[in-house]
């Protein structure tokens, strides 16, 4: 495959690391000491130039790319140079935001007017990445597909909950929550209407928005009592962290060291509680009860900040320490410094991009169910024969849509709703019936 | 464009007593419900993108006047309804000050070209104070519609 990757910072040099293997990879930046590098130490073809120059854009082979993917510092540069690369010939072209009016299409759609087919913001996805090790608790899975518009989790039926036994049909879950598989005694079913899960069964559940937590609360008997989250830093990580975590059942304390900021997120995010202080002040820590926490997450916009207030945070007592670390380098320290999970905006984008990079319909895959059932994104490519045809008579077996993401707007789909090209699909298929379910996807009519 | 072409007249509510600016947004939303504009299963869906729009800024442009709006897949043409507040709610409007005329607007994702002239055709309306006063004191839908149709028509200046 060929990709042109624009812009040689953190994001893009990881991006040619994981890439440059297995792809024939172009590297496009103005600065050449990072393209001097990039030519040594990676297996990468390097172009000097602005991202924004269809000169420089050719001399890299944008016209005859896969992908393109726009990754410098600067939003607007991306989106101009993702356009470029899109009108010249490249197959697919992806643009990192970070600007979130960008990213929303209710006032101007940016991405249909630029003609790229992605936006993403690392913010974003990183928030979602920290959310997902947050929330995750013991052995059950809990996964954000398509960018976090749907979210699959696993729950263990306990006894005497208001939904034991109780047939699918009548627990009337939300509008966008599906039980996708039960799990009995170790064996794994998708169920229909009339089947129940009984105390001690595992229930996967798959859906979008806020009633996932409802859903999943109705099958355990006690309510776990409310953790504690505090997170240092209310930038765009801080800020979509502590708006997905409060939906959930957390109190979220958020820190911010710039009063109007604070003003903004206290306004933004109601159920939050807003704090203005500096987190590399231990005074200030000790005022946001950082002891009492259960979980702290350092997200600032600056790797040392967010490392010395994760170790503070440790001292003071915190249960589990979060740090956001963009340097590669301060890898090794972590662990060291009793810092549990570091997540990377670079980490995350470079598991976005493995997606991308995929030959097949499939863009990526996790197993649920004790490995007896996965959930696949799939994309819906022209000529797929199931484009057109209500899912009910699609004759998947072992298998559901469980959602479909459409010009980025994510919904689970009922019985007469079709795919159509271009769409992402969510499939929820049973391990025996994955294979026959998926290459239907790929067959070409 | 015309705002008679896409205000759904059925939809119009002349006195939203809201308990804030969500529960007005999603007053008006269960207004174009109710009036067949949107499948009942999409409103809290809709809802919640209005109010993901409101998050980046206020779509209260001052002057008294909001315009929420929003894109979504469960419309497959441009609809938008009106309400009046008549005691007036607090909008985190861009000139701090409260909100009477509410304009809300749902459109297909595909049709960009007319959501953007929906948008500036009420903004270009409301410019004009004379008509904002004069809705203000409408009470009945029927006055509601008497204005906009004097609006597009010219007679208000």
């Amino acid at each position: 495959m060929n990709v042109v990757i624009l812009g040689g910072g953190t994001v893009g040099t990881s991006i040619c690391k994981v890439l440059g293997t297995r792809h024939n990879v172009c590297l496009v930046d103005p600065d050449p000491e990072v393209l001097e590098i990039a030519g040594e130490q990676l297996d990468v073809q390097t172009v000097k130039g602005s991202a924004c120059d269809a000169v420089t854009l050719f001399q890299a082979g944008v016209q005859s790319a896969d992908l393109v993917l726009a990754v410098t510092s600067k939003d607007e540069i991306n989106l101009v140079g993702a356009s470029l690369s899109k009108s010249m010939g490249a197959r697919r072209s992806v643009a990192r935001v970070f600007n979130p009016s960008y990213l929303d299409s209710s006032t101007f759609d940016y991405r249909r007017h630029f003609g790229i087919d992605r936006l993403l913001s690392l913010e974003r996805l990183t928030a979602l990445e920290l959310a997902r090790s947050v929330r995750m608790r013991g052995m059950f899975v809990l996964e954000n597909l398509v960018r976090g518009g749907v979210e699959v989790q696993e729950v263990a039926v306990e006894t005497d909950s208001p939904a034991a036994g109780v047939p699918l049909k009548d627990l009337k879950f939300g509008p966008g929550v599906l039980a996708g598989v039960f799990v009995t005694d170790g064996v794994a079913r998708i169920p229909n209407g009339d089947d129940s899960a009984n105390a001690g069964d595992t229930v996967t559940l798959i859906g979008t928005g806020d009633s996932l937590e409802e859903a999943a609360k109705r099958f355990r008997k006690n309510v776990p009592p409310k953790l504690l989250v505090v997170i240092g830093g209310g930038g765009e990580i801080g800020f979509n962290l502590a708006r997905v975590l409060s939906k959930g059942r957390f109190s979220v304390v958020l820190m911010e060291g710039d009063r109007d900021r604070c003003e903004e997120l206290a306004t933004k995010l109601d159920s939050v509680t807003v704090l203005h202080g500096d987190v590399t002040r231990r005074s200030e820590m000790e005022e946001a009860r950082v002891d009492r926490a259960d979980v702290f997450v350092a997200a600032t916009g600056r790797d040392e900040d967010n490392i010395v207030c994760g170790v503070e945070a440790r001292e003071l007592g915190a249960g589990r320490i979060m740090s956001v670390v963009r340097r590669p380098d301060y890898a090794n320290v972590l662990g060291k410094l009793g810092i549990d999970v570091a997540v990377s905006p670079r980490s995350v984008m470079t598991r976005q991009v493995d997606g991308m990079v995929q030959t097949g319909a499939v863009l990526a895959r996790f197993d649920v169910a004790g490995n007896q059932a996965a959930v696949y994104e799939v994309e819906v490519r022209e000529g797929c024969d199931l484009i057109g045809v209500p899912l009910k008579d699609a004759g998947f077996r072992g298998a559901l849509v469980a959602a479909i993401d459409r010009e980025e707007f994510v919904r689970v789909p009922g019985a007469e709703d079709m795919l159509k090209a271009g769409d992402v699909a969510v499939v929820l298929a049973q391990a025996d019936a994955a294979e026959g379910v998926l290459e239907r996807f790929e067959a070409q009519g | 464009m015309n705002l008679l072409d896409f205000v759904c007249t059925d939809a119009i509510v002349p006195d939203l007593k809201p308990a804030g600016k969500e529960d007005a947004i999603a007053q008006l939303v269960a207004s174009l419900k109710d009036a067949g504009k949107l499948p009942g299963d999409e409103e809290p869906a809709i809802v919640a993108a209005v109010l993901k729009r409101e998050e980046l800024g206020s779509t209260g442009i001052g002057n008294g006047v909001a315009v929420p709006h929003t894109k979504h897949p469960a419309v497959d043409r441009l609809t938008a309804t009106v309400g009046l507040v008549h005691e007036g709610i607090d909008f985190a409007s861009l000139d701090g000050e409260p909100v009477y005329i509410m304009i809300l607007l749902v459109s297909p994702p595909e049709n960009t070209r007319d959501h953007l002239r929906a948008l500036e055709t009420v903004s270009r309306h409301l410019k004009n104070d004379t008509f904002c006063n004069f809705l203000k004191q409408a009470k009945t839908a029927d006055e509601v519609v008497e204005l906009l149709r004097e609006a597009d028509e010219g007679h208000i200046s």
